[in-house]
């Protein structure tokens, strides 16, 4: 049923590609023209992350159908240094972000459902969903 | 105004090219540099409106002959230059929500230890006090002055710990409001310090809770802090408002300091202050200078209407 797309993430064009697809994507959820912007944001943020953290990785991009409700399931993932201290990193002020909420914890707030797995050394894979608003 | 001493190309211009892309072809790469415009502006400190002025600038030198549906794609890349604003304000909501439930919590451990200082403390005193009266009673008539001393400090210590009970946790500003606990903590204070405090309240009516408290433990801070740092004979507490703003003011003609280089020590406090009344949505402004004693304004905003919103009491 689901449409999924996956789009490596290696340099800064394939953010674009990840955005258009997500973009599409939300169109396609029914999501209000304000919603596919923070969709879009959500998306930059984190292939923003893949590429400062672990160089390259992936997203991938799913049209979900759940209960008659649209959503857009953005799933990062990538096989760096992984995250040692997840709390840490989902508060505002740990590295790049500054205390301004953007980069892990600004995603979390733009999104309906976020979810973080990393292990040191292996990887970091963060699912991230956003619905339609009816 | 003084050029960009970075080496990045200037916001205008960078937005006008975006803005320029995405009108001809509705270009990702024009959104996504929009995007990433506003973020770099965001983390640099800047705030919304110079990208909003920008965009309206460069819209209007593009505007002869752009058909509606441009104006609204234009209206989409500004949209996204906003995007890692819009993210940041929700992380500040979320955050001053939580430094008011942090407040919250302070507050009720100061219940609790105003009350052990006050209930505790005051029962053991209640027995020394009778411990010493059967002393008087046990031992040779010469040291009754000595005993006579050691009741009169402990009625002095007494009296300071009732004080600083109150102060801890002032009833007085449930039931009677702003202006008196003020003159109450003004007393105290000064009684400990020997400076001269002058409470000057023009409002005279009551203000919603969260407000009186925060106005008082800034000024309990704020007048703390003075008596530790400013050197100040003479201090003033001023309450005023206009239609919109409540406003306290706190001075001292002490030796001042250099607000920009106030970084730690009793900063803490100063922080602490204007984390208090952000949180309420108010602003608090710091004059000073070394040598030329201290000003702190704190201000919040009244709710619409100038309602004060609790009442009025005439306060006695």
């Amino acid at each position: 049923m689901a449409i999924s797309e996956h789009i490596p993430i290696k340099a800064d064009t394939d953010v674009l590609a990840a955005r258009q697809k997500g973009r599409a994507l939300g169109l396609q959820a029914g999501f209000a023209s304000i919603d596919i912007t923070l969709l879009a944001t959500a998306i930059s943020e984190l292939a923003r992350n893949i590429l400062l953290y672990a160089r390259e990785g992936e997203i991938e991009l799913r049209l979900l159908h759940e209960g008659g409700r649209r959503g857009v399931m953005v799933v990062a993932s990538d096989q760096g240094p992984g995250i040692a201290d997840i709390e840490r990193a989902l508060q505002d002020g740990f590295s790049t972000s500054g205390g301004l909420g953007l980069g892990l914890p600004g995603v979390k707030r733009l999104m309906d459902s976020f979810e973080i797995r990393s292990l040191p050394g292996q990887g970091t894979v963060v699912t991230a969903v956003k619905w339609e608003l009816r | 105004m003084a050029g960009n001493p970075s080496k990045q190309p200037d916001p205008a211009s960078l937005y006008r090219q975006a803005l320029e892309s995405y009108l001809r072809e509705d270009s990702e790469a024009a959104l996504l540099d929009a995007y990433a415009l506003g973020r770099r502006l965001l983390n640099e400190g800047r705030g919304m409106l110079p990208l909003i002025d920008i965009h309206h600038r460069v819209l209007a030198g593009l505007l002869t002959g752009v058909s509606p549906d441009r104006v609204l794609a234009a209206g989409h890349l500004l949209a996204e230059s906003l995007a890692s604003f819009e993210m940041s304000l929700r992380g500040f909501s979320e955050a001053n929500s939580a430094l008011r439930s942090i407040n919250q919590r302070l507050e009720d451990e100061l219940r609790k230890i105003a009350h052990a200082l006050h209930d505790e403390s005051g029962q053991l005193l209640t027995c020394v006090f009778v411990r010493v009266d059967q002393a008087r009673k046990e031992l040779s008539p010469s040291a009754t002055p000595f005993l006579d001393e050691v009741r009169d400090m402990l009625e002095a210590v007494e009296t300071q710990l009732r004080r600083l009970s109150h102060e801890l946790r002032p009833t007085i500003l449930d039931d009677l409001g702003l202006g008196p606990a003020l003159d109450f903590l003004a007393q105290g204070i000064a009684a400990r310090s020997g400076i001269g405090i002058q409470v000057e309240d023009r409002v005279r009516q009551r203000l919603p809770p969260a407000f009186e408290l925060a106005f008082y433990r800034s000024a309990q801070e704020g007048l703390n802090n003075l008596v530790r740092h400013a050197r100040a004979t003479r201090a003033r507490l001023a309450l005023q408002s206009d239609s919109q703003h409540i406003e306290l003011k706190i001075e001292d003609n002490g030796c001042g300091f250099d607000p920009r280089q106030a970084g730690s020590g009793h900063s803490l406090g100063l922080l602490g202050m204007r984390e208090r009344v952000r949180s309420l949505g108010g602003e608090m402004q710091i004059e000073s200078k070394p040598g030329a004693g201290t000003t702190i304004s704190l201000s919040l905003p009244l709710p619409a209407g100038g309602h004060y919103g609790a009442g009025t009491i005439a306060a006695g």
